[in-house]
């Protein structure tokens, strides 16, 4: 009379555990899935081919500034570059040295912006803060590079916004505002003037 | 000699104690429970990345009225869902030395815009030395209107005396005012990006007036 019951108790006892070991494996599914997930999302950004480094490379040689093509519907040159402003992008590598960038561009507004080779900004000023009378004279240095630099400075380093990096690699570029079309030629020749040379090391 | 007892405390330790049902070995299970786990492990962990990139929740956002900027996206700060998005799209975004980018995707009364209606940008904006504002599709892409300029600044924005202003958006051309967007576009999100703003610094970003959104006509 007795075996059915135990027969029952055992069973039950079995499906149970079954239950357990199956929310064990959905636990531990949900545990690497979370770990994949934190994996994947940081590692997206070293993963990108086409970031706005690379982009930059279209229009023209490194090392000095390019005029970017105008905005327009369909035939943006990189995206979310605001229409209403004239470009103009530098790609650098502080490997070949520091690098100086001058610019005197015309009002009513300009900025300047340095991104890494992953497109993030890691410096920016416009023309109220640039602190020149509305000129661009930026240093951009890796730390090994000041230091030796320090040693012998060369003239009117101080007067120089210097921007140590850790980042060799990057670009650099300049908006100014167009929105007299009068005026666009003088903006065009501002940019055209721009440089974005290499320091000469001796 | 030896008695037979059930239990005989002399030898009970050297038989092996009964192995609680949860950890008996059970043979031909192993390999299946490791691929349960990796295949719940791949299709929560790569879909919800997949999820969270393509849709980058919105940490740090600073909202006003309608109007939403993200300061810190495109920073070597931003957190790193913002950055994987950021890096997919290629983006240039606008420094904190630079200006702010403020994205509308819908009205004041809540409804997503719509390229078919038009709409009705009334008051003013936060303060800023400068300000453009410019008609994007869904994927932040600028709108083909086939209008001969793209956008609208504030020095040429026509202004009441009180310095509040109201622009026509709209794929017609209209009096005063008017942004031209296109009908036939992938959706509409506004863009309005201020030049040289305190907001970049997070310094009074209490009561800063915004632009309302109010919906027209749609076709």
């Amino acid at each position: 009379m007795s075996a059915p019951g135990s027969m029952m108790k055992r069973l039950r006892g079995i499906e149970r555990l079954d239950v357990a070991r199956g929310f064990a494996l959905v636990l531990a599914g949900l545990f690497l899935g979370g770990i994949i997930h934190v994996a994947v999302v940081m590692s997206v950004p070293h993963f990108v081919p086409v970031t706005a480094y690379a982009r930059a490379a279209a229009f023209g040689p490194d090392g000095v500034f390019n005029r970017l093509p105008d905005s327009r519907p369909g035939a943006e040159p990189l995206p979310m570059l605001d229409p209403m402003m004239l470009h103009a992008a530098c790609r650098f590598d502080l490997d070949d040295g520091p690098l100086k960038i001058a610019a005197a561009l015309p009002p009513p507004f300009w900025s300047f912006a340095l991104f890494n080779a992953r497109g993030e900004a890691i410096y920016s000023l416009n023309d109220r803060t640039s602190g020149n009378d509305g000129m661009l004279d930026v240093l951009v240095i890796t730390t090994e590079q000041l230091s030796v630099l320090r040693e012998d400075p060369p003239p009117g380093l101080e007067d120089l916004i210097v921007i140590e990096t850790a980042e060799t690699l990057g670009y650099a570029l300049l908006r100014s505002f167009d929105g007299d079309p009068m005026r666009r030629d003088i903006k065009e020749a501002a940019l055209a003037e721009a440089s974005c040379r290499t320091l000469d090391q001796e | 000699m030896t008695v037979a007892f059930d239990r005989n405390p002399e030898t009970d330790g050297l038989a092996p104690d009964r192995v609680p049902a949860i950890l008996r070995h059970r043979r031909g299970h192993m390999w299946l429970s490791l691929a349960v786990i990796l295949a719940i492990g791949l299709v929560t962990g790569l879909g919800s990345a997949y999820l969270a990139v393509d849709n980058a929740p919105a940490f740090d956002t600073l909202e006003l009225g309608v109007w939403q900027a993200r300061p810190l996206q495109g920073t070597t700060e931003a957190d790193p869902y913002s950055a994987a998005t950021h890096a997919r799209t290629g983006r240039v975004p606008l420094a904190s030395g630079e200006g702010l980018i403020f994205l509308a995707r819908s009205d004041s009364a809540g409804a997503t815009l719509s390229p078919a209606c038009d709409y009705l940008l009334e008051g003013q904006a936060a303060p800023a030395r400068l300000w453009t504002l410019t008609a994007l599709d869904a994927g932040l892409r600028l709108s083909d209107t086939g209008a001969e300029r793209s956008g609208l600044h504030s020095r040429q924005v026509l202004r009441r005396p009180d310095g509040s202003f109201a622009v026509h958006v709209a794929a017609r051309a209209r009096a005063g005012n008017w942004l031209p967007s296109a009908r036939d576009a992938d959706g509409l999100v506004l863009a309005l990006r201020l030049y040289d703003t305190p907001l970049t610094t997070g310094t009074g970003v209490a009561n800063v007036p915004m632009p309302e959104i109010t919906r027209g006509d749609c076709r």
